[in-house]
């Protein structure tokens, strides 16, 4: 009986996942939550498929990217593996995937389970499947985190590993992570950053007073990397970055990403110290899963960024750069990372104020849009659109940068048109939420449209897009 | 040049969606005007000698963070008022305005109280009162709209009815969601619940302090500022709201 029910359970989700695919939906949290009503203990029973290792990827910030990432490693070792996909990655969402990737009885196995989740829901997917590993990609606070909820949750985790085997991969640059070494009984592996030419030395105007969690005093920092994430001690405790057993070193940002992890030479197509972290992330995970340095070496150099976290277009013979901005740590640091490309650029910033950006769009004023009036960003224009260009456009002329410059178009399609023809070497298109797919669509559209000079091509190994 | 000095009143604590572009803008728009305008963190702890200041700023925070920050100005507030009193332009945001009052009950019931300034009170409940406002405002006998972003959980309101609110609730909930009332002003002093932030895309009320500084120094402005991007983004959110009732 029990059998039957769980088999009913993954037909009826495996033919919502195809009926809400045919209606155009992306079919990812539904068919899951049904399925587990019909038998509950679904999730727990698929996640043992596993026969290598289960490992779940968390964090504020990357890691949807680092998940890719992973996943292009095992996929290149010829892995079999369950993925979930952004935006799926509460237990519905998992659940969902589990049922698309196995047969109908429920017994299908594979290599590895790769589980991408947000931190306060770790707690409750290590309920139902218990993982070898789990990755922690960094943890931020921002405005949304003023009322202590990510202590929290880092408390909720801590409590959910204690007493397990469960190993933990942790951010050695990160403050908010270093109390769980303390924790008795645990495995643990630090990644983290050495002394790199693109680090600052005093932390920016809106960055709050970062405290050590052990003792609560103001941290000092030697160095910042991005953000929190840094060398950093506490006179009072002598709290200071743990060492890390994979470091990176040799940082070169072209703007493409070079560097290397003890010894392991890694070049990747994608920009931006914070993405060079996830591939430290990504790079370190895959060592521990036992892969091929050459696996690994291979499978970063070819995966490119994929929707929204950078996608390269080529739109008459001028690159395009689109980016998803979702809040003030990562509008910091996608302008930090274009301000790192020395070719002359139009900036375009879409900002709408519908449910799924947040309706509140202060947060605007929280991230240091200053670094764009920089002569070294080499910014010529920026275009402001979407429903709230206008309140965009305020934050711009405040930065400092020159209003004959600022353009406002609410109108994505004429404002990208600007963007791209008016004179520079490239343009960047920064998205919020619902202003991404149609800036895509339209991308993609003048990308067929308007085909690129030949000589251009060779340079861009995305025209296949 | 005369220099300027708002202070910002525990930055560290009392700084919740983006209310500090609320300095950002007044000090480039002084900036522009040829002033010269320091912003100077006070954090907890730190004396502070109002009358050496032009103007002070506080946001709004959560409610432990509140509770030290009575504390700290509980030892201060006698000078301060003293100031206030005399013309002090102070923009007080969201929790620092319900500070002003005689007390903050939360909705399980606990009381805190406020430094009892002005005479309002705040009543906390269940369900924030979320999203876009506009109200109407009047400064230099001029009607003016003004545009923010309210999120709150606490309802304020006026024991004495001769208080003056900052303006009437035209789209929005305003101080309590009851009597139409946003905010309140006295003298150079606006205490009000509109994040946004509320300056850059008000530009009145931005002038407002600006004039109201440069005149306790006897400075008079000459120059007149450019401000058709903050009053497109001020319609652009404006027209949403009213186009958004109607439909």
């Amino acid at each position: 009986m029990q059998n039957i029910r769980k088999i009913m359970a993954i037909l009826a989700g495996k033919l919502l996942i195809v009926l809400s695919r045919m209606a155009g939906n992306q079919g990812t949290n539904f068919p899951g939550r049904l399925a587990l009503k019909i038998y509950p203990p679904l999730l727990k029973e698929l996640g043992k498929n596993t026969y290598k290792d289960t490992f779940i990827i968390t964090g504020t910030n990357g890691k949807t990217t680092t998940t890719n990432m992973i996943a292009r490693i095992f996929r290149e070792n010829g892995s079999s593996f369950i993925h979930n996909q952004a935006g799926a990655n509460m237990l519905p969402g998992i659940t969902t995937a589990f049922i698309q990737q196995t047969d109908f009885t429920g017994r299908k196995t594979f290599d590895y389970a790769l589980l991408e989740t947000d931190e306060a829901n770790v707690p409750l997917l290590i309920a139902q499947i218990k993982p070898r590993l789990i990755l922690i990609t960094n943890f931020f606070r921002d405005q949304l985190d003023r009322y202590g909820e990510l202590d929290t949750t880092i408390k909720l985790i801590k409590e959910a590993v204690q007493g397990t085997d469960i190993e933990l991969l942790l951010n050695a640059d990160d403050p908010l992570q270093v109390d769980f070494q303390n924790q008795k009984g645990l495995k643990y592996w630090y990644y983290g950053f050495d002394a790199s030419n693109y680090d600052s030395f005093t932390g920016a105007e809106s960055r709050e007073g970062r405290y050590c969690v052990l003792c609560g005093h103001e941290l000092e920092y030697t160095r910042y990397h991005y953000a929190q994430l840094g060398k950093y001690h506490c006179r009072h405790c002598n709290n200071q970055n743990p060492q890390p057993n994979f470091i990176a070193a040799e940082l070169l940002m072209d703007p493409s990403i070079h560097l290397q992890i003890d010894k392991l030479l890694i070049e990747s197509p994608y920009q931006g110290f914070y993405n060079a972290y996830n591939i430290l992330a990504a790079v370190s995970l895959g060592k521990l899963a036992g892969i091929q340095e050459k696996v690994i070496q291979k499978a970063i150099a070819n995966f490119q960024p994929s929707a929204g976290r950078m996608e390269n277009f080529l739109i008459r013979g001028k690159k395009v750069i689109l980016v998803l901005v979702k809040n003030p740590t990562g509008l910091n640091q996608s302008l930090a990372m274009l301000a790192q490309d020395s070719a002359a650029k139009n900036l375009f910033i879409a900002l709408n104020d519908n449910a799924a950006d947040g309706r509140d769009i202060s947060w605007i004023w929280d991230a240091d849009i200053e670094v764009i009036t920089d002569d070294k960003a080499r910014i010529r224009r920026v275009i402001c659109s979407g429903q709230r260009s206008g309140d965009m456009a305020v934050r711009i002329k405040y930065s400092g940068f020159g209003i004959e410059n600022i353009i406002i178009k609410p109108s994505l399609e004429e404002g990208i048109g600007i963007a791209i023809s008016m004179e520079s070497e490239v343009s960047y298109i920064l998205c919020t939420y619902t202003t991404l797919f149609a800036s895509r669509n339209i991308l993609a559209r003048m990308q067929k449209k308007y085909p690129a000079p030949l000589q251009e091509k060779e340079r861009t190994p995305e025209k296949a897009l | 040049m005369e220099k300027f000095i708002i202070a910002h009143m525990y930055p560290a604590l009392m700084n919740l969606y983006g209310d500090r572009g609320n300095l950002v803008c007044l000090k480039k728009r002084m900036e522009w005007y040829g002033l010269n305008c320091e912003i100077k963190s006070i954090h907890l702890d730190e004396k502070l000698d109002f009358s050496q200041i032009d103007m002070i700023f506080m946001g709004g925070g959560s409610d432990r963070e509140q509770g030290l920050v009575y504390h700290d100005l509980l030892k201060k507030t006698d000078q301060l008022m003293a100031q206030i009193e005399s013309g002090l332009p102070a923009l007080c945001i969201c929790g620092a305005y319900q500070l002003l009052g005689s007390y903050y009950k939360s909705h399980e019931g606990t009381v805190m109280d406020g430094l009892g300034f002005f005479p309002l009170y705040t009543e906390g409940r269940e369900g924030r009162l979320i999203g876009n406002i506009l109200i109407e405002s009047e400064f230099n006998g001029q009607k003016v709209s003004v545009v923010g972003f309210e999120n709150h959980g606490g309802r304020t309101y006026f024991s004495d009815p001769k208080l003056q609110s900052l303006g009437q609730v035209i789209i929005g909930h305003g101080n309590n969601g009851e009597d139409q009332s946003e905010g309140m002003r006295f003298k150079n002093l606006i205490g009000t619940y509109l994040h946004g932030p509320l300056l850059p895309k008000n530009p009145t009320l931005a002038d407002f302090f600006v004039y109201a500084m440069a005149d306790r120094k006897g400075l008079k402005l000459e120059k007149v500022l450019d401000d058709t991007i903050e009053n497109l983004a001020h319609e652009q959110v404006r027209y949403k709201m009213i186009s958004g009732q109607k439909s």
